[in-house]
């Protein structure tokens, strides 16, 4: 692998990770703070909000999954090596 | 002076009978307060059994349609396809595991939502660059299992 190959690998790997995670990063926050003010606020719903919380957070996460598995191919397996 | 203390001693009520009538105004004070406290208590136990069934609900599902797909896999491709899946089914289950647990502990235990269930897809992209019987693609896919199985799991509770 020839060092600018290595470099824009190294440097989309970083922007893939930071890039993807900021928006799940928000809306799991706000998901997070929306449910534990709910559970505050009438306990005895807490085991469905507890449920679909788990359901939003699933669904957010992989979002930061998919920049993760990008930047680890892009650091371990990469496809441009040639 | 002594007229307004007559006065006042005739309209307060008698000492003792004020201590003891606040005395039962407090046990069934207390009482209703211990009743709130166990129905509130029987109210809370009650949701986190809901959420401990959601729980093994999903987990049970994701365990159903990965070893399906590992069948299904093991008939149409070969072994190490099929080896691959079953790896990424396994650290799909661990990830969710690991996310129901964090959402178990927050707000009780801690603050923030915890972050080590995103260790597993880590570990399991590395380990297919490094092991060359594990595939890449399948893997991933058998690991995203969790997100199909979660829809459907819901269109089915609703």
């Amino acid at each position: 692998m020839d060092s600018i190959t290595t470099a824009a690998s190294v440097v989309a790997a970083g922007l893939a990770v930071g890039l993807g995670a900021i928006g799940p990063g928000i809306g799991q926050g706000s998901a997070a703070q929306g449910a534990v003010e709910g559970i505050a606020r009438q306990p005895e719903a807490e085991g469905k909000i507890r449920g679909t919380l788990l359901l939003s957070f699933a669904f957010m996460e992989s979002l930061t999954i998919y920049g993760l598995v990008v930047a680890l191919v892009l650091l371990f397996a990469n496809p441009f090596a040639g | 002076m002594l007229a307004s203390s007559l006065f006042r001693s005739e309209t307060k009520p008698p000492e003792g009978g004020s201590v003891g009538l606040e005395n039962t105004k407090e046990a069934s004070h207390s009482e209703e307060k211990t009743l709130c406290q166990d129905s509130s208590d029987a109210a809370l136990l009650e949701a986190s059994e809901e959420y401990a069934q959601h729980q093994q609900r999903y987990i049970v599902a994701t365990s159903i349609v990965s070893a399906l797909a590992v069948a299904i896999s093991a008939i149409f491709f070969d072994r190490s396809t099929t080896f691959s899946i079953l790896i990424g089914g396994l650290s799909g289950l661990l990830y969710l595991w690991l996310l129901s647990r964090g959402v178990g502990k927050l707000g009780k235990v801690s603050k923030r939502v915890s972050k080590s269930q995103l260790l597993v897809p880590v570990v399991l992209v590395l380990a297919s660059s490094r092991f060359p019987q594990l595939d890449f693609l399948p893997a991933i896919l058998g690991f995203m299992l969790y997100k199909p199985t979660m829809i459907l799991q819901v269109l089915l509770e609703s």
